[in-house]
């Protein structure tokens, strides 16, 4: 559209970027928390954010959330209807969905109604439900069917009508999961979705997720848009390696002296690279990945050495060397 | 072992006998006032007591109405009218003060004063600002009973957490649907729970200001057949209030349990 916008088509032949971060800092007072974050994500692709705890990472969703804008540094998005330009995101909307690991669902509303409220809430308004009574009733039960589909792609096609409490844990953060999904937003952000979960449950839905990533990838080698992008915020490298196909690594310990700070300026991406991608159909060796947990434990989450900041990010890297 | 679960039948005939013994230990004390007494009034018989309440539904003699019709049309409709206003009053400020902090800021001060004095001991206040008509008791039981049900409903709307607030947004909500669709549903038990907490109170702000200033209601009722020692006449009309009482609250406890299934089954 805008002919001026030809930096961003060198790293991106089609439309394919989902998210972007530039030079996004944040801070509370005189507290520094993220300092110049650049982050660009490909639709399709299941990006797993760590870092040591307090670097900043709840911080990050919620500027990509939209509940609090970073205080310097834009991020975008790219809906099919912003143009090349995309949107600066500034407040919450329907196009990025969330999973929080508590308070995921509405205590007043069934496993089914759940899920339809998103549809409800974007599709139609308070006057229309109670003025087009009928028509709000046959669209209502549109949605419900939509949500009861849904839920039987996660697998909760017989708990359809549990309140919240009378599920478990899993249950909930499945039902979550088809709440954010059936709204097809452009990016799905899990903020330690499974962390209140036991082991076994946890793997359940590490491996709903490769389902998920599989679709993706397979609406790729057809040539069609992914309907899955991702972030997944997690404290757990087995699982950031496991479900990402890239992690990104958020952490207050580089080296900000070569840089010329008198002081810490706040956490900033150390880590940003590919992780291997995994099936549901074969086995999870951990094993496998043992080598890059290790990088990431000393890029990441060690105080000493401090490392580059930029020696271990691969993503981007055109980004950072172009930019003035 | 404390908490140890008994039958449920077991629970029943409990409370059934000490129901018994509360009317057995009437009908004992009765029978020996009247022994010792034939015309006293202080402990009436059954059969007093039935007579008692016959004379407040005929037509009076000396008036030319039935006690027992314009009381409760008198009461009825102060308690009626003070607990609607109360109602919606509060339910609009609670809900306007916990999801806006401007609103917040101006209210909350006032109102944790306010909900402080009690409103039998401004009875004064009430009577000189609105006059001693139907609209004194009104303006009573609304300034009595707001306060504590909106600081109800403003503590639920804080309580309710940011996550699922961003939630509704990220699922495209607008503001109004945030507080309508959203929070109200999710305080409307604690709601409900408020506005049966606060019919005990708005009977006793009522009954304490019909027996000062009334000259027909519950209240006023009372008090002229007390200082006659008309049992009686009494007893009925305390049971009567109690019988409504108990069936406002069922009333409200059925509606809690059929618009928030999700509330009741949580307990």
């Amino acid at each position: 559209m805008n002919p001026s916008a030809d930096s961003a088509t060198e790293t991106s032949p089609g439309n394919d970027i989902a998210l972007v971060c530039r030079g996004v800092s944040h801070g509370f007072g005189a507290k520094a928390v993220l300092f110049d974050v650049n982050l660009e994500l490909r639709r399709g692709q299941f990006l797993s954010l760590v870092g040591p705890s307090g670097c900043g990472k709840s911080t990050l969703l919620r500027a990509i959330v939209g509940t609090h804008p970073p205080r310097a540094g834009q991020l975008r998005l790219f809906p099919a209807d912003a143009g090349t330009e995309g949107k600066v995101v500034d407040s919450p909307g329907r196009d990025r969905g969330i999973v929080y690991q508590q308070y995921s669902l509405f205590p007043f509303l069934t496993a089914r109604q759940n899920v339809a409220i998103g549809p409800m809430l974007d599709r139609t308004n308070i006057a229309f439900r109670r003025l087009r009574f009928l028509r709000w009733r046959r669209l209502r039960r549109e949605q419900l069917q939509a949500a009861s589909d849904m839920l039987d792609k996660v697998k909760l096609g017989d708990a359809m009508d549990l309140y919240p409490h009378e599920m478990s844990g899993g249950m909930r953060q499945r039902v979550a999961l088809a709440q954010a999904m059936i709204m097809k937003p452009e990016i799905i952000l899990l903020d330690e979705p499974f962390g209140a979960l036991d082991e076994a449950t946890r793997e359940d839905l590490q491996n709903m997720l490769l389902g998920l990533y599989d679709e993706s990838r397979q609406a790729i080698r057809r040539g069609d848009a992914p309907p899955y992008t991702l972030i997944i915020v997690t404290h757990e490298l087995n699982e950031a390696i496991y479900v990402g196909d890239r992690v990104v690594g958020l952490s207050q310990y580089w080296d900000w002296r070569k840089d010329h700070h008198a002081a810490c300026p706040g956490a900033t991406i150390t880590y940003d690279k590919p992780a291997p991608v995994f099936n549901t159909r074969t086995a999870r060796d951990l094993e496998a990945f043992a080598a890059q947990r290790e990088e990431i434990r000393r890029v990441v989450f060690e105080p000493d050495p401090p490392p580059d900041r930029h020696q271990h990010v691969l993503y981007g890297r055109e980004q950072n060397t172009a930019a003035p | 072992m404390i908490r140890r679960p008994i039958k449920s039948s077991t629970a029943a005939i409990l409370g059934v006998l000490s129901v018994l013994l509360l009317l057995g230990g009437y009908t004992f004390l009765a029978h020996r006032q009247y022994r010792s007494n034939p015309s006293d009034t202080t402990i009436p018989r059954w059969s007093q007591l039935q007579k008692g309440f016959a004379s407040t539904i005929e037509v009076n003699r000396r008036s030319g109405d039935r006690w027992l019709v314009v009381d409760a049309v008198a009461t009825g409709q102060r308690l009626f009218l003070g607990l609607a206003g109360g109602v919606v009053g509060s339910l609009l400020l609670g809900l306007a003060m916990g999801c806006f902090s401007p609103v917040e800021a101006f209210f909350y001060p006032p109102l944790s004063l306010l909900a402080k004095v009690p409103p039998t001991a401004a009875l004064a206040v009430f009577f000189v600002l609105v006059g001693t008509g139907n609209n004194m008791y009104v303006t009573m039981i609304f300034f009595g009973v707001l306060p504590t049900m909106t600081l109800t409903v403003y503590l639920a709307v804080k309580e309710f957490p940011d996550e699922l607030l961003y939630k509704a947004y990220t699922l495209g909500a607008s503001h109004l649907e945030v507080v309508w669709t959203i929070i109200f549903r999710q305080v409307l038990p604690k709601f409900i729970d408020a506005v049966r907490l606060s019919i005990g109170p708005a009977m006793v702000y009522l009954i304490a200001a019909e027996m000062v200033v009334g000259d027909v209601g519950f209240g006023y009722r009372i008090r002229l057949q007390s200082k006659l020692t008309n049992m009686s006449v009494v007893y009925p009309y305390l049971a009567l209030l109690a019988a409504f009482g108990f069936s406002m609250d069922s009333l409200l406890r059925l509606l809690q349990r059929k618009l928030c299934p999700w509330y009741e089954s949580k307990r």
